[in-house]
């Protein structure tokens, strides 16, 4: 009886993971093509990203990924359900793809209904119908090493049989991710109940339950740092306020630095300008957080700087590490050419 | 990384309007920690303003820093969503009663709820852990900005110091 459930719940399988994939291909695609089409429109960003942000805002998992690209993309209509692993987390979408489960859920995550375009993903999407050719290409290396990695966890009878079909399907189903607009509904996602387990409703949807918060921690181990080592979720719990707590103290004792050292609220919005100049200068010449040997460097209004040279010390602290430092003056130099009205 | 950029570049474009704005509706001088008071309050405002409102933190900050200001027009201003729906519950909430949780996870989750702002209206652990993690996210490049900020402070007030 077990075989029979089995093999039966491995076809509905194949087809969810193949669709699966075909989501994730999709998924990947918009996402290189949103970052193509958000890098290119500079001057428009800020709409672009408040509409982009409003689509998205109640879904929250992109933010959870570690190089924060996808967080603009995928529209609410992709659920709870939805936990993408791109690149590095890879082997958490196999996991996800071996157990997941479905009872009628009300965000609807199948596959199908993920292939296609959601109506507020129509914008962003239309932008990019011309870029879906070369992405398809890298998608499909990706999907293939999926598949690869599948294929050994999972049982050797059904991995083959997925595999065929996958690449079978993916062809075809390349083609229907084009210029659709609409998301049609399916209720149910079919289940493979693992061995031992119980398959009725309850604790089905109990299991579905658990895993969405799973995966959820799993992402929390992404963007807190520190939470490797802990298991459990009190433990993780223990790490998020923890972080929180520090991030909150850091905002009240660098409020706290800014008043003393400003002794007008300016924020010395008009040295700012000079400072972009100052740190982009030195961002070119530098590799390391440094703060410059002050008596070197005669300042002019205008904010072109003289620099003859340019000493790593580091005369005030600062914990940034390099790399982060720099992307962070040159997001201030970017922010005040645009040109703020005050 | 580039979106995390952007956020910050909302941010502090944010921040810097409602400094301006505080800046302009206070009177000078102010001492120390008002003026701490002041950076705090805009840059917590700028930080759920560049959130869109799209999420329970967000309006929560609003409204609790429109709470804490006498300045409400300024709060209106940056952010005119469902504020004061959301300040009334908060505060139904808090007469509700204390929280008193025994197991760990449940009395963790409580504590995470008082951190977050909005977090005690959040009934369901899985959306409350979505929203801790969109508010690290935000906390994280505020604090960022206000690092890279104070920073930028520090080497201009050397150098107007040693021009002196």
């Amino acid at each position: 009886m077990l075989e029979g459930l089995v093999s039966q719940e491995s076809l509905s399988l194949n087809s969810m993971d193949m669709s699966v994939l075909e989501r994730l291909k999709w998924v990947q695609q918009q996402q290189q093509q949103l970052q193509q089409v958000v890098s290119q429109s500079s001057n428009n960003s800020p709409e672009l990203l408040h509409q982009i942000l409003q689509f998205h805002g109640s879904n929250n998992d992109e933010l959870l990924q570690g190089s924060f690209s996808q967080f603009q993309m995928i529209g609410s209509g992709f659920g709870p359900n939805y936990n993408m692993g791109y690149g590095p987390q890879h082997e958490a979408m196999d996991g996800c793809i071996s157990r997941t489960s479905s009872c009628q859920m009300e965000p609807v995550d199948t596959m199908e209904v993920l292939l296609k375009n959601g109506t507020k993903e129509d914008r962003p999407i239309s932008l990019k119908n011309k870029r879906k050719q070369e992405v398809k290409t890298r998608e499909e290396e990706n999907t293939e090493k999926k598949i690869k990695v599948e294929a050994d966890t999972e049982s050797s009878m059904k991995g083959k049989s997925n595999m065929r079909n996958r690449e079978a399907s993916s062809e075809t189903s390349k083609e229907t991710l084009k210029g659709v607009s609409e998301i049609p509904k399916l209720d149910y996602i079919h289940v493979r109940a693992r061995r031992g387990q119980a398959t009725d409703r309850h604790s089905l949807a109990e299991r579905a339950r658990r895993e969405k918060i799973s995966k959820k921690m799993k992402y929390l181990q992404d963007i807190v740092p520190g939470c490797n080592k802990v298991t459990g979720k009190a433990g993780m719990l223990d790490e998020i306020i923890n972080y929180v707590q520090c991030l909150q103290r850091q905002v009240e004792f660098l409020s706290m630095k800014l008043a003393v050292l400003n002794p007008d609220l300016e924020l010395a919005v008009e040295d700012v300008s000079v400072k972009q100049a100052y740190f982009t200068n030195v961002v070119g010449s530098s590799k390391h957080s440094i703060m410059v040997d002050v008596p070197l460097f005669p300042l002019d209004h205008q904010g072109s700087l003289d620099l003859s040279a340019i000493n790593p010390n580091q005369t005030t602290s600062i914990e940034a590490p390099s790399a982060s430092w720099e992307s962070q003056s040159q997001s201030l130099y970017n922010t005040s050419s645009l040109g703020f009205q005050y | 990384m580039s979106s995390y950029n952007m956020v910050k570049q909302e941010f502090i474009k944010k921040w810097i309007t409602t400094l301006h704005i505080l800046d302009c509706s206070v009177e000078h001088p102010l001492n120390v920690t008002e003026r701490k008071n002041a950076i705090k309050l805009s840059s917590d405002i700028a930080m759920a303003a560049a959130r869109s409102s799209s999420t329970v933190w967000s309006r929560a900050l609003i409204s609790r820093s429109g709470n804490k200001t006498a300045n409400k027009p300024m709060a209106r201003r940056v952010l005119k969503k469902a504020r004061n729906r959301m300040k009334n519950r908060c505060l139904t909430l808090r007469r509700n009663g204390n929280f008193t949780a025994k197991s760990g996870v449940r009395r963790r989750t409580e504590l995470l709820k008082r951190l977050v702002p909005g977090g005690e209206l959040i009934e369901n652990k899985d959306y409350l852990i979505r929203e801790t993690l969109d508010y690290i996210v935000y906390l994280r490049a505020q604090v960022d900005v206000m690092r890279t900020v104070a920073a930028v402070d520090s080497v201009t007030g050397n150098l107007t110091n040693d021009n002196n």
